[in-house]
């Protein structure tokens, strides 16, 4: 079933049309035979929709209707894509009335296969105000779907496909929010749809259906309880009646990571970790299941801490993913989404050069040979400071931070107000606030470069050297060491939620200021060599244990077998090599004795 | 005796103790979008300004109330909330992380019906004495601060008053700053630094435990102002070794 090129194969013509029930076509006839005429158009565009994708159509159904979720996974990564490829890759599936026929009009699987069919026009067309508006009236639908029913709903769906739904759904909204962000170069009729339709897409809304998701799978307290390490039986019943659905559940989960990334985007990083206080983000947390959503996460996790200052803590966010990234590379390059997997990475070591020029201090030498290689020219004006640099802050944050978005959208629902009305935006505001950030620490390299240079200084001598006004300039060296002293302290998280930290020294030249005079030391690291010996040894042993465990070489001369199995058994017995070796295993034998011997 | 020295742990900054359930309730849960809670936080802030306590997770609650509603923002309390995070750091972010909720005076202004413009005024005003504070340009901070600007005297009279200790938190924030770099330092500085004058600073280095010898203010060491040259050694723990030390053991 998960072999998506089955449905190339268009051989059973005749079996897929006698599979078409009638009795499908009848049970819809309440909705379409008011209209005969219209039915006849449909049925003959119907024919016209390729015969792989209709049987593909047919099996999806199936495979829902049943729960199949390996083969679910396998048409929706496989199937969907490669079909899309061969027959969409310049225009829009087939309309969902249209194939509603091969589904039996089946009202949920027509409003997921919108969800496919708009996703598809995001990425590939350009979307019209309609599709828009339509996918927001479609996944407000599915979503009512699933909350508002009379319990929980006959449906579980692959995680792969639930991550995506709401991270599309996020994309959307962003989408949105950044197309009515400005009204200049809009229709007529579009600016009357935006006048009319002020709830389409509104922040509210998309965090309200987020938060009743959580709210409806009970996620913060299941995770909770977990912590705790309360029993599968325990988490289940404070999960509830929905929440210990798996559909539910994952949504739950995958709707904090959502909320995490829409708090950024709006601006508000201490409110999108403490959304995160429950989520596990370790290495083998439930969101390292899908590459998308762990890059998303850690991506925005690490820009909440840029926003916070916290430099190392957004160094060690981004480092553990990238890691991540490039061992799991291999496996995911024919996923649809690695493009914009590949482009956030690409943004984390942007936005790596900052952290690391901002707290300069060891990190993963891998991780920083490919910044160097990516951004060595930045990189390098970056840590000469100065106002030169300030522009490549700049360039550097534009093309790697979030795309922020305004809550507000403009005045479209009056006319004069809109004419008046100037763009906001958003990302301009953060980064603003990104380099007055940058602006007031920037003096601290040179001052840390200078003082490297002596032992005890005097900071009258120091503002000599430092070429500050001649009219205050003691007093501006002093603000200067405050400044730098502030900069080689942050919080950073030992333990705890996200917004937990502790008070650290991020630099190894520290000073001390008695009256004028400044004492300067340095405090110096030894080379790690224990890891290495001990990783090393490890292996070392590992390969030994291979070795010992693996079959004799071949005998050069042939024995018994009785004997053999008795010489072997006797081996197993007394590992310490006491056993009688014989020269087919003489090349390791010996020494292994001589080592216990020692 | 007053505190000046940095936080060692953000527990307190992030849920502080002088935080009521009811709110730790409200700013934890989805009702912190109700606008009808509003009277609530803003009562809570009230709260923090008379008697010096802050919140700085209950104050953004606000700020993102009024970014969702803009038309119930109040410029007093925008104001207010300003000057608890100006007062409350110098080097932390809870300034900008204000900012962040926030847009231009005039835009918030002319979403709601006031003739007020005080906050066209004053929040400029605040976010110049951020980034000197910030910078540690601490005597140009107080002249701005003491000027005779219409927004400084604006913000003097006004709101300053409504504040407990709104000009003893300032200083201690200064303080702590210089206390991780000073070990000792000259009155004279000392006084321009905290703008306080040269008969009450004895009084105020006693109270925060700093000895005056003659001319010169000794701070107490703090783990940030007695720096030592050291050598960080390599540390090997047993259980990294529990794998080797096994494998020798047969």
């Amino acid at each position: 079933m998960a072999d998506p090129t089955a449905f190339y194969e268009a051989e059973d013509d005749d079996l897929l049309l006698a599979s078409l029930p009638d009795p499908a076509v009848q049970s819809t006839a309440d909705d379409f035979l008011d209209d005969g005429h219209r039915l006849d158009v449909d049925m003959a565009q119907l024919e016209m929709v390729p015969e792989d994708v209709k049987r593909f159509l047919v099996l999806f159904h199936g495979a829902i209707l049943e729960g199949d979720l390996a083969g679910m996974a396998g048409m929706y990564e496989g199937g969907w894509n490669k079909l899309s490829q061969a027959h969409y890759s310049q225009s829009e599936w087939p309309e969902a009335e249209l194939i509603a026929p091969l589904v039996q009009n089946d009202q949920v699987f027509l409003t997921l296969y919108r969800e496919l069919y708009f996703r598809h026009v995001y990425a590939k067309l350009q979307p019209t105000i309609d599709d828009r508006f339509q996918s927001y009236e479609n996944i407000c639908e599915l979503f009512n779907y699933l909350l508002n029913s009379e319990g929980p709903v006959p449906l579980d769906l692959p995680i792969q496909w639930l991550w995506d739904m709401l991270d599309e759904f996020v994309y959307q909204f962003q989408s949105f929010a950044q197309w009515r962000g400005n009204p200049k170069n809009k229709s007529e009729e579009e600016l009357d749809l935006l006048a009319e339709a002020q709830q389409i897409w509104s922040c509210y809304s998309v965090l309200n259906v987020l938060y009743s998701l959580v709210q409806k799978s009970q996620i913060n307290e299941q995770l909770q309880a977990e912590k705790e390490g309360k029993s599968p039986e325990e988490v289940a019943e404070i999960a509830g009646e929905y929440g210990s659905k798996p559909l539910y559940r994952n949504l739950g989960y995958f709707s904090l990571i959502c909320l995490l990334r829409v708090h950024v985007l709006l601006g508000d990083p201490t409110l999108a970790l403490q959304t995160m206080e429950n989520v596990e983000l370790g290495g083998a947390a439930f969101l390292t299941r899908i590459t998308a959503c762990h890059v998303t996460t850690y991506y925005h996790v690490g820009c909440a801490y840029m926003a916070l200052g916290r430099w190392p803590d957004a160094i060690k966010t981004f480092v553990s993913v990238l890691v991540f990234f490039i061992r799991m590379k291999q496996y995911h390059t024919r996923s649809y989404q690695y493009g914009s997997i590949t482009k956030t990475c690409e943004r984390m070591y942007a936005l790596l050069a900052i952290c690391t020029t901002l707290s300069p201090g060891p990190s993963d030498e891998s991780i920083m040979s490919i910044v160097k290689e990516h951004y060595g020219d930045q990189l390098a004006i970056l840590q000469r400071g100065g106002p030169e640099s300030v522009e490549t802050f700049k360039e550097l944050y534009l093309s790697a931070c979030p795309r922020y978005l305004s809550v507000n959208p403009p005045p479209y629902e009056d006319p004069a107000a809109l004419e008046s009305f100037v763009p906001q935006d958003a990302t301009q505001r953060h980064l603003d606030l990104f380099l007055s950030d940058v602006a007031a620490v920037s003096s601290a390299p040179s001052t840390r470069n200078l003082l490297k240079l002596y032992t005890s200084i005097d900071a009258a001598k120091l503002a000599a050297f430092m070429q500050a006004d001649s009219d205050n300039a003691e007093e501006e060296v002093l603000q200067q060491l405050m400044l730098l002293k502030a900069s080689s302290r942050t919080y950073a998280r030992q333990e705890g939620t996200l917004l937990d930290g502790d008070r650290i020294v991020t630099n190894n030249l520290d000073f001390t200021i008695e009256k004028s005079m400044v004492h300067v030391e340095e405090t110096t690291t030894h080379r790690r060599t224990a890891g290495f010996f001990i990783r090393n040894a490890e292996h070392a042993q590992r390969v030994f244990n291979t070795i010992r465990a693996s079959p004799l070489p071949i005998q050069s001369r042939p024995r018994q077998p009785g004997q053999q199995q008795q010489q072997q058994r006797e081996q197993k017995d007394q590992p310490n090599g006491n056993g009688p070796a014989k020269s087919g295993g003489g090349a390791w034998q010996p020494k292994r004795r001589v080592q216990i011997a020692a | 005796m007053s505190q000046v020295t940095p936080l060692t742990h953000l527990k307190a900054w992030h849920s502080p103790e002088s935080r009521t359930d009811v709110i730790q309730e409200l700013i934890h849960g989805v009702d912190r979008y109700n606008p009808s809670n509003l009277s609530w936080m803003e009562e809570y802030l009230g709260t923090q300004v008379q008697t010096g306590e802050y919140d700085l997770f209950a104050n953004l609650a606000i700020l993102k109330l009024y970014q969702f509603n803009p038309q119930l923002s109040n410029p007093d309390v925008i104001i207010n909330i300003l000057i608890k995070a100006l007062s409350a750091t110098v080097h932390g972010p809870d300034f900008n992380l204000c900012l962040s909720l926030l847009r231009e005076p005039a835009t918030i202004l002319s979403e709601i019906e006031t003739e007020d413009q005080s906050l066209g005024l004053v929040m400029p005003l605040l976010q110049n004495m951020h980034e000197l504070s910030r910078t540690c340009q601490f005597t140009a901070f107080w002249k701005e601060f003491n000027s005779e600007s219409e927004a400084s005297q604006l913000l003097r009279n006004t709101y300053v008053p409504q504040h407990a200790n709104l000009i003893e938190s300032l200083r201690n924030i200064f303080a702590a700053s210089i206390s991780s770099c000073f070990s000792a330092i000259p009155l004279v500085r000392l006084q321009r630094w905290l703008d306080i004058p040269a008969g009450e600073i004895h009084a105020w280095c006693s109270n925060v435990g700093w000895n005056v010898d003659g001319e010169v203010a000794a701070i107490p060491k703090n783990g940030d102002n007695d720096v030592k040259a050291g050598v960080v050694k390599e540390h090997v723990e047993l259980s990294q070794l529990t794998k080797l030390v096994a494998a020798a053991a047969y």
